[in-house]
């Protein structure tokens, strides 16, 4: 897993490459020194740094660690690959590469998977994926942020909104599924999936 | 004050203890939690006019200026919404496969008969639902941009500051401002953008300083990318809020630049081969009837008996046409910080035309350019005012390249059949490419006296660089060969240069 994640890095550094590292390598880019053009230079200064907002990968290298920790207490193998999708969290965030955050988000899934099967509790479980889902959603967030106004800019506000509105529709969906299995009494899980699966998609279907 | 959350909450109870009443700025928050009378005072001061509550502003470093009661003295002048161009609007694909992965863990949670599988699932769907629900709302706003300074010198730093009230009815939630610095300046502190969210009555503002740099800079219109609280469509926005400073360098004389021999035949300051009037000795010849006495010489009459005049070098003024390469290759710098070339000659062109003007000679301005730029040769008072002007706005001159290509002999053509007869040309260009040194050697033949300026760009840390400097000194040694003057500069002055040059010179 840690494999397919450094192969992520790797592609996904390709994919920053090819406007960022210019503006950090300028000083070893010889050939265009002699001939670097006035417009070049104003261009430099605004893409100083294009790696997302301090602020959004603290926020979300937290939810993740909430995240691990939840899955830690199910399961300890789950909770190993939630840490381990932080960690691709933190460096898709250093890259500013989307890549490498979706590589992280599959190996959270796959360690919620896990947890879940191992039969984790449903408290820690649906606490770990609100926190993967936050995690994910903050540093991709900010990947986007870093492309679009850059580290330097003030960007506090925009990111707690959005880590906020990201929190509480987690909260919402979680506390909601828990009230339904718990109203249900548990034990019942064809009848609660079916209610769900049926619920779920025709609010998708209608909110299209 | 910088914390944003905090700045809200402050603006939530400024609300609801002051009501409806109108009064305070951000800077004024504090002032709520005080006894009536000050918020009375706070009162009197909003009114007494726009002014102070706008600077007040301005000088809060860094904040969401929150609260609908503030700023009702900024809103009312600033309340129309800016007239704005919708670009495109774009799922950004960010929630791709949510639903998927979702439903993944559904099914495996029905497979192992795990509920708590199930519930985690369920959560995914919520997101998924979350993701599709909204639409990128187009942003109302109202959008002014003040600057510092509008008439700045060269390297003065012009503060700018721009405000963006949401003057629209949907909140919101996801605001990126980037604003549209004009090409030829450079931002020296602090991002010109900003990111944020604007309930609808609240506003941003920031700030950025930029290098004032020669020209007319007008600014692009401000783009705004909107998204709604997921994320997942995107609207980009253009919103039109004109703004420009001009930037018009004095001109120094700087120097005193040595001409060739090409001259008018009008009286002033070139020496020339003619005999005449003059101060400077230049030959004798037999006695005319009519000479002036003092030009009798009579140290001769007395030693031999006959009578000779004494010619002087007759002193005349030239026609100069100052000529500055500004073709898009000639946009070169020693490092990215550093000015252009074509900087570096229009600021030497300028000293150069004062000096001549202040000497009593004719000059004109051209570019060697795809846009035209000529002021054709002249003198006086409205002449010097009109190059100074050609000099820092000419959009053939401007900071940054200009688009368009370039054809030599169509220019070169044009360039001829304006070209005075008797005039000479000063050509400023770095000489980093070969059209430059041709031209000047093709003008030169057609009997116009070129003297070519050129700032140095090239700099020796790689091979490659080197091999530029070597070609470019290859090019001065063979138009210093084929009889046209160069003079080079570097990290010296103009003036210095000139003057170090011409000591080797003889007329």
């Amino acid at each position: 897993m840690s494999g397919a994640i450094g192969d992520g890095d790797a592609a996904g550094s390709e994919h920053a490459g090819d406007g960022r590292t210019e503006a950090k390598t300028d000083d070893a880019d010889g050939a265009t020194g002699a001939r670097a053009h006035d417009d070049d230079a104003v261009a430099e200064f605004h893409e100083t740094d294009a790696r997302p907002p301090t602020v959004a990968v603290v926020v979300s290298l937290a939810a993740a660690g909430v995240a691990a920790t939840a899955g830690l207490v199910a399961s300890p193998t789950g909770g190993a690959l939630l840490g381990v999708a932080a960690l691709g969290f933190l460096g898709g965030s250093l890259r500013s590469s989307t890549r490498a955050l979706t590589w992280g988000a599959a190996v959270g899934v796959v360690g919620l998977a896990l947890a879940g099967y191992r039969g984790a509790p449903a408290e820690a479980l649906l606490v770990a994926a609100v926190g993967l889902v936050v995690a994910w959603d903050v540093a991709d967030h900010g990947v986007g942020l870093g492309e679009q106004v850059g580290r330097g800019a003030r960007v506090r506000r925009n990111v707690a909104v959005h880590a906020g509105a990201s929190l509480l529709v987690g909260a919402l969906a979680a506390g909601l599924v828990y009230g339904v299995s718990l109203a249900v009494g548990g034990g019942q899980p064809v009848a609660a999936l079916a209610l769900l699966l049926a619920g779920g998609i025709a609010l998708i279907s209608a909110l299209r | 004050m910088s914390d944003p959350s905090g700045a809200a909450v402050a603006s939530e109870s400024s609300e609801s203890e002051q009501g409806g009443a109108e009064a305070g700025s951000a800077a004024r928050k504090k002032a709520d939690e005080s006894n009536a009378d000050e918020a009375n005072a706070d009162e009197s001061n909003a009114n007494d006019g726009v002014a102070t509550g706008q600077v007040s502003e301005t000088t809060v470093e860094g904040n969401e200026t929150p609260g609908e009661g503030g700023d009702s003295t900024a809103t009312a002048s600033t309340d129309a919404p800016t007239d704005r161009e919708r670009r495109r609007e774009v799922a950004t694909d960010r929630w791709l496969g949510i639903a998927g992965a979702a439903l993944a863990l559904v099914g495996l949670g029905v497979l192992v008969r795990q509920s708590s599988l199930l519930l985690a699932g369920a959560v995914g769907v919520g997101y998924a639902v979350y993701a599709r629900a909204g639409d990128a709302p187009t942003p109302t706003l109202s959008v002014t941009r003040s600057v510092s300074d509008e008439a700045p010198a060269p390297g003065d730093e012009v503060r700018v500051t721009v405000r963006a009230v949401n003057v629209g009815e949907t909140a919101l939630p996801d605001l990126r401002l980037s604003d549209g610095v004009p090409p030829g300046l450079a931002v020296v502190d602090g991002p010109a953008r900003v990111a944020t969210a604007l309930r609808p009555g609240t506003a941003v503002t920031f700030e950025y300083t930029v290098r004032a740099a020669r020209g007319d800079h007008e600014w692009e219109p401000l783009t705004a990318i909107t998204r709604d609280a997921a994320g997942a469509r995107e609207r980009s926005t253009a919103l039109d809020a004109p703004t420009s400073i001009a930037c018009t360098p004095e001109l120094t004389a700087g120097g005193d630049l040595p001409l060739r021999g090409l001259t008018t035949v009008n009286h002033g300051r070139v020496p020339t081969d003619v005999g005449g009037a003059g101060v400077e000795f230049h030959a004798t010849r037999e006695y005319r009837r009519g000479d002036p006495l003092k030009r009798i010489d009579w140290n001769r009459r007395a030693r031999t008996g006959e009578l000779s005049t004494v010619e002087l070098r007759e002193e005349r003024a030239a026609t100069v046409v100052l000529l500055v390469d500004a073709r898009e290759s000639a946009y070169v710098a020693a490092d990215p910080d550093a000015e252009t070339a074509v900087e570096a000659s229009v600021a030497a062109a300028g000293q150069a035309f004062s000096a001549l003007l202040d000497g009593g000679d004719r000059v004109g301005i051209a570019a060697l350019s795809p846009l035209d730029c000529w002021l054709p040769p002249g003198s006086g008072t409205v002449h010097a005012a009109r190059g100074r002007e050609t000099l820092a706005t000419d959009p053939a001159l401007a900071p940054t390249p200009s688009d368009g290509r370039f054809y030599r002999s169509l220019w070169l053509r044009r360039f001829r059949r304006r070209l005075p007869v008797d005039a000479q040309v000063l050509f400023f260009t770095p000489l980093v490419d070969d059209t430059a040194a041709t031209l000047a050697r093709r003008i030169d033949a057609h009997g116009h006296l070129v003297t070519v300026l050129s700032p140095d760009p090239t700099t020796t840390e790689t091979a490659g660089q080197r091999l530029t400097t070597f070609e470019r000194r290859q090019r001065l040694r063979s138009l210093r060969s084929a009889g046209i003057r160069a003079v080079e500069w570097g990290d010296d002055s103009f003036p210095v240069a000139v003057a170090a040059a011409t000591r080797r010179w003889s007329r």
